[in-house]
């Protein structure tokens, strides 16, 4: 597998924005939600939801930038907040969906 | 029966015009996830990992509808995220329902009660909601205390209110079965029309990979909840995928039998697993390499699958596709009591529990049904 292919699987599997810059030198932040031998398919973060279509010869680089959204909300994290905020004598405790904005 | 009889006639005509035009593959429920946003953070939850501009993102009802056409299957579980988030979720139900399609609508329920005036009660759709087990089980699977009570508030104004409504329960390692039992009765009789269940399953993209059941651990853990069952207990499943669920059935997967549309079009190749996305529901029947999933095809990340959008499938097909198959469906509706002292002598078995936080009060010893 090329380097690059392997950077494209590596931002298809991320969980968060990825940057990609073309050859002709823009950069394009946003998810990566699919890809194949030609072509990479993102919801660019400021497009809108439309979707964006790549030619992977149109890429020059991929550089995982965004958050990993799934970064420490594991199980184990939960039991362990839940643990403090119980001793700390919290009631109706609860993990809250991150504010979008 | 599982499922009123109108549903069920729906279905089984579907099914058999399939088979009688010679369609190898069919979809039977469409998986419509209108949005990815939702209103618990569940931590082993692997369907809302995305960043902010992506969970912003709503399927209009047209875009849905199109889908829904497209496919062509008689039943659309909206799952997400939280339907009852999405801004024009009645839009679409009211549309579903125009076009005759069974509809289970997926929530957690925190918005049923107040949302519930925007629909209209009809055998085309059911509240199917997410309740994993007796208040503290449910409460720390959904990282909420007090997610329990609320969607209890929630299941009984619909059922006043004259709708549909099923509980589904996602069971995970360290299940407990003898609550698991409890929380049936007990939903029987809040007066739910029917329960379905499933094991959960390792999402690539959950942040939680370790809770999640063995096949071995899925067929002990359901024939111990499932053998000696009560007379009451009213599931709306296959009844041949309880038994594979049990270990009384062996099927193979049929991943293109619930096909699953949402904001990025349709997944290749299951609810579960995203090996990329096909613009429409032809080219993911035509471009998917079908024999790559399921546990025959050796492919690691079905190894451990046992999940209903996988299989339920294969058991509503199996009922249809000889005359054993509609005997073994028949049998299992109407002589379902299941009797085993080997699963109710491990039921009562004590076990440790599977988290010092999960204390479940001590159950009687069960006597069988």
């Amino acid at each position: 597998m090329s380097d690059l292919s392997a950077a494209i699987e590596q931002a298809f599997d991320y969980r968060g924005d990825v940057t990609i810059t073309t050859r002709d030198g823009r950069t394009i932040e946003g998810y990566v939600f699919d890809r194949n031998a030609g072509e990479l398919r993102m919801l660019p973060n400021n497009g809108g939801g439309a979707k964006l279509k790549l030619a992977t010869s149109e890429i020059a680089a991929i550089a995982i930038t965004g958050r990993d959204t799934a970064a420490g909300k594991s199980w184990e994290a939960w039991v362990k907040k839940y643990q403090e905020r119980k001793a700390a004598g919290e009631t109706g405790i609860a993990l809250e969906p991150e504010p979008l904005d | 029966m599982p499922v009123p009889v109108s549903q069920a006639w729906t279905v089984a005509s579907y099914v058999l015009r399939q088979k009688l035009q010679g369609r190898k593959r069919y979809p039977l429920v469409l998986m419509l996830e209108p949005l990815f946003r939702c209103n618990l953070a569940c931590a082993g939850c692997g369907k809302i990992q995305y960043p902010a501009h992506v969970l912003k993102m709503n399927l209009s009802p047209e875009d849905c509808f199109r889908a829904v056409d497209e496919c062509g299957a008689p039943t659309v579980a909206i799952p997400g995220g939280e339907p009852l988030m999405h801004p024009q979720i009645h839009e679409i139900v009211a549309g579903l329902v125009a076009r005759r399609k069974y509809i289970y609508l997926c929530t957690n329920a925190l918005l049923l009660k107040e949302k519930l005036h925007l629909f209209t009660p009809s055998k085309y759709l059911s509240f199917s909601v997410h309740m994993d087990g007796e208040r503290e089980h449910h409460d720390f699977s959904v990282c909420r205390e007090g997610g329990y009570q609320i969607a209890l508030e929630g299941i009984r104004a619909a059922i006043q209110r004259g709708f549909r409504v099923t509980t589904n329960t996602t069971l995970f390692e360290g299940a407990d079965a003898k609550s698991v039992r409890a929380f049936f009765d007990d939903m029987m009789e809040v007066g739910v029309e029917g329960m379905m269940l499933s094991p959960g399953y390792a999402y690539d993209k959950a942040p939680d990979q370790k809770s999640f059941l063995g096949r071995e651990h899925t067929r002990d853990l359901f024939r111990k909840i499932l053998s000696n069952r009560r007379p009451g207990w009213r599931f709306n499943m296959s009844p041949l995928f309880l038994e594979f669920l049990m270990g009384k059935q062996r099927f193979e997967c049929t991943p293109w039998g619930m096909p699953t549309y949402n904001l990025f079009g349709w997944q290749k190749p299951c609810y579960l697993l995203q090996d990329g996305y096909a613009e429409t529901f032809q080219e993911l029947m035509d471009s998917t390499d079908w024999d790559k999933y399921g546990t025959a095809s050796g492919n690691a990340k079905c190894t451990n699958c046992m999940v209903h959008s996988g299989y339920e499938a294969t058991a509503v097909d199996a009922t249809f596709s000889s005359l054993r198959g509609l005997w073994a469906t028949a049998k299992a509706t109407f002589s379902s009591s299941y009797r085993d002292a080997a699963a109710l002598e491990a039921l009562n078995r004590p076990s440790p529990p599977a988290s010092s936080l999960v204390q479940i009060g001590a159950s009687k010893e069960e006597v069988g049904a």
